[in-house]
């Protein structure tokens, strides 16, 4: 009587309206953020690989950032980016970020702004922001032959002939390591098979979770040191670069997110049985 | 028939065929045509199809808006938001700067570098710009001018540069926005997953399965499970299983404390590690899913993706694919 009763309730909540589920997945999101939480982050070996990849370059070395995103994804993608310039700018290299996204040039600007006093920051000594271009995969191309026959200026108008930083940097082949931070089309893979592969130079991505299972290939294949795989790996990257920021803030609310999915999915598939059950029951 | 078909064929098969053969060819004029001037080529198609995707949007919106079709008002809005992108895009520079400090408008650039003087015994107040006093504003203006106290951003940085009006509009209005639009599938997901998300069969479970393990073990969360939790609950569900297949109690209790002793025991010996036996550790599970089953299916996915290329691209260059001229 009392397993019926209970079975009855499963099936009656698993029939509940979605804009409870709504506000369900909205508190295990809001309250987290609200009320930090700690949880301890552990690093995955893909991230520190991309870590030590970052280590092996030489100090002071010339390193592209690529800036392929846009706000939708900037929650995953912009603290791994900021990390990674953080993690480039201590060890002394040369940054020139790209665009390969309308939208990136706005993450870059605003990822510098975050350690621009930090770092103090100094454009054309520190760091070169070369913007976007629009043409996808034929961006990188051009930039695999000849930098200067995509970008003639700079995202200032500066004509980059007129910028000592760019001196000897003819194209892809002048730098030490290519990353791209990337959230879909055009970005890991064009990366991959237009600048890293062509021109041998080292390189490594950011990439949102969703990405992962279909980047994960290059990474097994070497074509890619390492991954940093959408928040988590950012939280991860965080840790290991010792400066916590916004994606390690924001593992409690995406770990609490991810339980309540699951607790629905394993809810849902009970009342889903009972609901058969009970069917084949009454039909026979 | 020879302007609309089998010239561009053609083109399609000649600048196919150079730029193919750059990979094979060790000549210098066709590895140069291939890698600068075709690139080149499409950045400049690509730059003229924003404006053909900017006309498309407008003739569309504009149809759906006058002949009041459903939904019209999104229309509406599109439309404004487009001339307003537009008009700030094109006409409106939107950053003056005075040193360091940046303003959208050269009004408000020159309004900061005038003082009002208002001293006793005086009329009329009197404007300085830096030691120079004016009675009148406009000359105060007209002087910060000709001195070249205000910097305007140039045309075409204005839309990249830190602080323009430009910038403005992007970060307050299409950020928010579309990181809005983007945070609403959290909501869909939970939603769809409670719904439709069903170990309907050994495919869907396996699937049901991966996807629970990946999404536990990808976060911080999951890394608190201890690997004998997950033994426990293994043991639990598999006597659940054996209850529905043998439906005989004595039996679903006796492997399922079975299982329980065991589980205990190795866990005693053990000292209860929390990461090990790694097979059973969430964090470590989800990252053998990625790297070897994922891993695996995703190589084969690309490598069909890569011969389909070439497939197609060969259809391409031979003229066998004619879709692009709309046949």
């Amino acid at each position: 009587m009392m397993i019926r009763k209970l079975e009855n309730l499963i099936i009656k909540v698993g029939d509940v309206d979605r804009r409870v589920i709504f506000v369900l997945i909205g508190l295990a999101v809001l309250i987290p953020l609200l009320t930090p939480v700690s949880l301890p982050i552990r690093e995955t070996p893909t991230t520190v690989k991309f870590y030590e990849g970052i280590e092996e370059i030489p100090k002071g070395s010339k390193v592209l950032v690529s800036f392929d995103y846009g706000p939708s994804t900037r929650p995953e993608i912009h603290p791994m980016n900021v990390a990674v310039l953080r993690h480039m700018l201590r060890n002394e290299h040369k940054v020139y970020i790209s665009c390969l996204w309308p939208d990136g040039i706005y993450m870059a600007l605003d990822a510098l702004e975050d350690i621009s006093d930090e770092f103090s920051l100094k454009e054309y000594e520190d760091y070169v922001l070369l913007g976007y271009r629009p043409g996808a995969e034929a961006v990188i191309k051009g930039l695999a032959s000849d930098l200067r026959k995509v970008y003639t200026v700079d995202a200032n108008g500066k004509f980059i002939d007129d910028i000592e930083m760019m001196d000897n940097v003819k194209n892809l082949n002048d730098f030490a390591y290519i990353y791209s931070g990337s959230a879909g089309y055009p970005g890991t893979f064009e990366w991959v098979k237009y600048g890293g592969d062509p021109t041998g130079v080292r390189m490594s991505s950011g990439t949102t979770s969703v990405q992962v299972n279909e980047v994960i290939p290059y990474v097994r294949s070497g074509q890619l040191i390492g991954l940093l795989a959408g928040m988590p790996g950012a939280a991860e990257y965080e840790k290991l670069v010792e400066s916590p920021g916004i994606a390690i803030k924001g593992m409690a609310a995406q770990s609490f997110a991810h339980i309540v999915i699951v607790v629905f999915i394993i809810f849902g598939n009970i009342a889903f049985f009972l609901k058969q059950k009970k069917e084949r029951k009454y039909s026979k | 028939m020879i302007l609309k078909r089998y010239i561009p064929i053609a083109i399609v098969a000649i600048f196919g065929s150079l730029t193919l053969s750059a990979w094979f060819i060790d000549n210098e004029t066709i590895e140069t045509f291939a890698n600068d001037d075709a690139t080149q080529f499409f950045d400049i198609i690509a730059a003229f199809a924003v404006f053909l995707g900017a006309l498309n949007l407008l003739k569309l919106q504009f149809i759906k808006f006058i002949k009041k079709q459903k939904g019209w008002q999104y229309s509406a809005i599109s439309i404004i938001s487009f001339f307003f992108a537009f008009t700030i895009g094109f006409f409106i520079r939107g950053a003056y700067f005075v040193e360091d400090k940046v303003f959208f408008t050269e009004e408000a650039a020159l309004e900061s570098l005038i003082t009002v003087d208002i001293s006793k015994g005086q009329q009329e107040p009197s404007y300085k710009v830096q030691e120079n006093s004016f009675k009148d504003i406009s000359d105060a203006k007209n002087f910060a001018i000709k001195q070249n106290l205000i910097t305007p951003v140039d045309w075409g940085a204005h839309v990249q540069k830190n602080g323009s009006l430009f910038q403005w509009m992007f970060k307050y209005i299409f950020s928010p926005l579309s990181a809005t639009m983007f945070a609403l599938l959290a909501f869909f997901v939970a939603s769809a997953s409670f719904r439709a998300f069903r170990a309907r069969n050994f495919e869907a479970s396996l699937l049901l399965l991966a996807g629970i393990i990946i999404m536990i073990g990808r976060v911080p969360a999951g890394g608190l499970i201890s690997s004998w939790m997950v033994m426990y609950l293994i043991v639990l569900v598999s006597g659940l299983y054996i209850h529905y297949l043998k439906k005989k109690n004595n039996v679903t209790i006796i492997f399922t404390l079975a299982g329980f002793i065991l589980v205990t025991i190795a866990g005693m010996i053990t000292g209860w590690p929390l990461d090990k036996p790694s097979i059973f550790y969430l964090p470590l599970l989800q990252e053998w899913i990625y790297l070897v089953p994922n891993a695996a299916g995703s190589t084969a996915i690309l490598m069909g993706i890569g011969l389909g290329i070439v497939v197609t691209s060969l259809r391409y260059i031979f003229g066998l694919e004619k879709s692009y001229l709309g046949e």
